[in-house]
């Protein structure tokens, strides 16, 4: 299960991960590596821990037991330790989660100007390019609001790429989306994968999986149960889910899933 | 005939005479009547009593006032009383209503069970009984000579005395007023559409501003020094009584301090709803930025959390301006007080109460003005549809 470890430090390192709310075990013993430029996609039903998990690795979710060590930082109690990794670890949440009372432009250059220490005038400009690559240069002087639901998913991936990550997190960015604007945000995601990102994606999006991702972990009741790259794990219809019915029957209809383009239309099925 | 009367806007409009016309019979018959009576009992009304002089004195006033002065100044001196009482219970009340907030939304338990406390406390018993629970305790403060000192404050059952600037009255207000626009200079500043500049100049603009408007308040304290005295001048015991600084009256200092109390407690409410409206999201996703857990509050939490709070602190700071009338209750001679005494001394009821109305409602849609002003200036661009 464990992946093969390039040399040298790998991006990110999680061993025997714990996490619990008050009795629930949300996590239970994850052990996960992943490359530098490797992009891994988690999917699993809803309450599998996947959200947990990733934001576990920017403490936004404090673990309980188990090691989590990013780019050769242990995340622990130590509040240089936490800065650090989250200078060096961009996130895009499932609703935006833009600053409502700035602009676009703003939003972008409020952390590189704080975090980063750079004059407006660099941040501004890296900011212009960032939105740039997400083909919203034109919206940056107006408010999140404006903006329709693909544009603003993309404001805030331009927003976590302009402190100039080196592993980006996206934990469900196109699920509070309208299906037509999925596929933007999409695009944006697959041209930053082409770049060498490190990437880790909790998404839905069988499709975009099977182009992008390196392995793609599946995950239930806190646990991961398979992991394999999107070849092996698109076509073999075994499972190495445990026998027992409920969870081979997710891991089966979670692979089928990825035939279907917009796996929206299959929204229904799960919960 | 009858299908006139079914047309709706026929209709609408002939209820809505009735309406006014019955409102305006009533008016009128009500201004017949009471001319009537009052020319029965030999009355006369009219607003020439203005220009009397009152020959009765106030105890309390940021104006000179003598018992000859006429009414309409002693009416000026109420309501610059009652403003000036109210800024500052506003001010007291705010920054008590933020602490107390702030301890009720903290992630410790010992702060927020204070909070609560407090909360549960004073906002649960009539401001009435407030008054008169902090005028008990001043009243028995101490006298004169066996006063607590502590940085040259005097605290006695005459009042408080504080140290107080050797300056002319007029010089006082004149840096008052200076040191004001020291704070409503930089963030009409940082807000008008007017200066294009970006950020980095406008934060200098700012910077200048305030800079020069103290400046100028240090000049004119400077300037304003009465001849032969120290710069501070601090109370002392001269005889049986104290000399010297600034006494705030007793009566003064319980009003204040009985707004700060009973108010706090009810912004702090507005403080701490305002502050959990803010979506977690935004938190979250200014933490993944990087951006330490102050830098957070500053720019992401609290900007929010004002613009939720502002419309219901407006409302709350109106409410508490019409608490000020409680100062008849100790004898401070705030507006209400005034009219109150004018009616009794001079016997022009109706003309007395409809100055205090006209005042009040005055004092009040100017404060409301001014919030609704700034609400459109801060509030979010966009129809709101988030997430």
């Amino acid at each position: 299960m464990i992946s093969t470890n390039s040399t040298g430090e790998p991006a990110l390192r999680i061993e025997n991960l714990d996490k619990y709310y008050g009795t629930f075990h949300a996590l239970r013993g994850i052990n996960l590596s992943v490359k530098r430029g490797e992009k891994i996609v988690v999917c699993g039903p809803s309450g599998s821990g996947k959200s947990t998990m990733i934001r576990c690795i920017n403490r936004l979710e404090q673990h309980n037991g188990g090691r989590i060590v990013v780019l050769g930082t242990e995340l622990n109690d130590d509040v240089g330790n936490i800065d650090e990794i989250r200078r060096e670890v961009g996130m895009v949440f499932q609703h935006f989660n833009l600053f409502p009372h700035m602009t676009v432009l703003e939003n972008c250059v409020i952390s590189s100007m704080i975090v980063r220490k750079q004059p407006r005038a660099q941040a501004e400009a890296t900011a212009r390019r960032y939105l740039e690559k997400v083909r919203i240069p034109e919206q940056a002087l107006k408010y999140p609001s404006q903006l329709s639901g693909g544009q603003q998913q993309r404001v805030a991936i331009a927003r976590a790429l302009c402190m100039q990550p080196q592993i980006m997190l996206f934990d469900e960015p196109t699920s509070a989306l309208d299906p037509e604007m999925v596929s933007e945000v999409l695009d944006v995601m697959v041209t930053l994968a082409s770049e060498g990102m490190t990437m880790i994606c909790v998404t839905h999006e069988m499709g975009f999986a099977r182009r992008v991702a390196d392995r793609v972990l599946f995950m239930d009741g806190g646990e991961i149960l398979e992991e394999a790259p999107p070849d092996e794990f698109f076509t073999s219809s075994a499972t190495s889910a445990p026998d027992n019915s409920c969870r081979r029957c997710w891991a089966i209809d979670w692979k089928q899933r990825s035939e279907c383009v917009t796996p929206h239309a299959f929204r229904h099925l799960h919960d | 005939m009858v299908s006139l009367l079914r047309n709706q806007k026929v209709h609408n409009a002939l209820l809505q005479v009735l309406y006014v016309g019955s409102i305006a019979a009533m008016v009128l018959a009500g201004i017949v009547i009471a001319r009537r009576n009052l020319a029965d009992q030999g009355i006369t009304s009219g607003f020439d009593f203005l220009f009397k002089s009152t020959g009765w004195d106030v105890n309390f006033s940021l104006l000179p006032a003598t018992a000859n002065d006429p009414y309409w100044w002693y009416f000026l001196i109420g309501i610059i009383n009652t403003l000036f009482l109210g800024s500052v219970g506003l001010i007291l009340a705010t920054i008590v209503g933020t602490i107390v907030g702030l301890a009720r939304t903290s992630s410790n338990d010992l702060a927020r069970l204070l909070g609560r406390t407090y909360v549960d406390i004073f906002r649960n018993i009539p401001l009435i009984l407030q008054v008169f629970f902090w005028y008990a305790i001043i009243t028995h403060l101490p006298t004169p000579r066996s006063a607590h000192e502590a940085w040259g404050f005097l605290l006695t059952s005459r009042g408080l005395y504080i140290p107080f600037p050797n300056v002319g009255s007029a010089a006082f207000a004149a840096a008052t007023v200076a040191v004001i626009a020291a704070i409503v200079l930089p963030a009409w500043l940082g807000r008008t559409s007017r200066l294009a500049q970006p950020i980095g100049q406008r934060h200098t603009i700012q910077f200048a501003a305030a800079a020069a408007a103290l400046a100028c308040s240090a000049i004119i304290l400077a300037l304003g020094r009465l001849p032969d005295t120290p710069l501070l001048d601090f109370p002392a015991l001269q005889g049986l009584n104290l000399r010297g600084g600034l006494r705030i009256p007793p009566e003064f200092a319980t009003l204040a301090i009985a707004i700060a109390i009973y108010g706090g407690s009810y912004i702090a409410e507005i403080v701490r709803g305002g502050f959990k409206s803010v979506g977690t999201g935004q938190v979250e996703a200014a933490l993944s930025l990087g951006l330490s857990p102050w830098r957070v509050f500053t720019l992401v939490r609290l900007p929010l959390a004002l613009r939720a709070m502002l419309p219901i602190l407006a409302n709350q700071y109106v409410w508490l301006m019409k608490a000020t009338t409680m100062g008849i209750a100790v004898g401070l001679t705030d507006f209400f007080m005034i009219v109150a005494l004018t009616i009794n001394h001079s016997g022009q009821t109706l003309e007395a109460i409809g100055i205090l109305m006209a005042g009040f409602l005055a004092i009040n849609l100017s404060l409301a003005a001014v919030f609704n002003r700034i609400n459109k200036a801060i509030a979010l661009k966009g129809n709101q549809l988030r997430g």
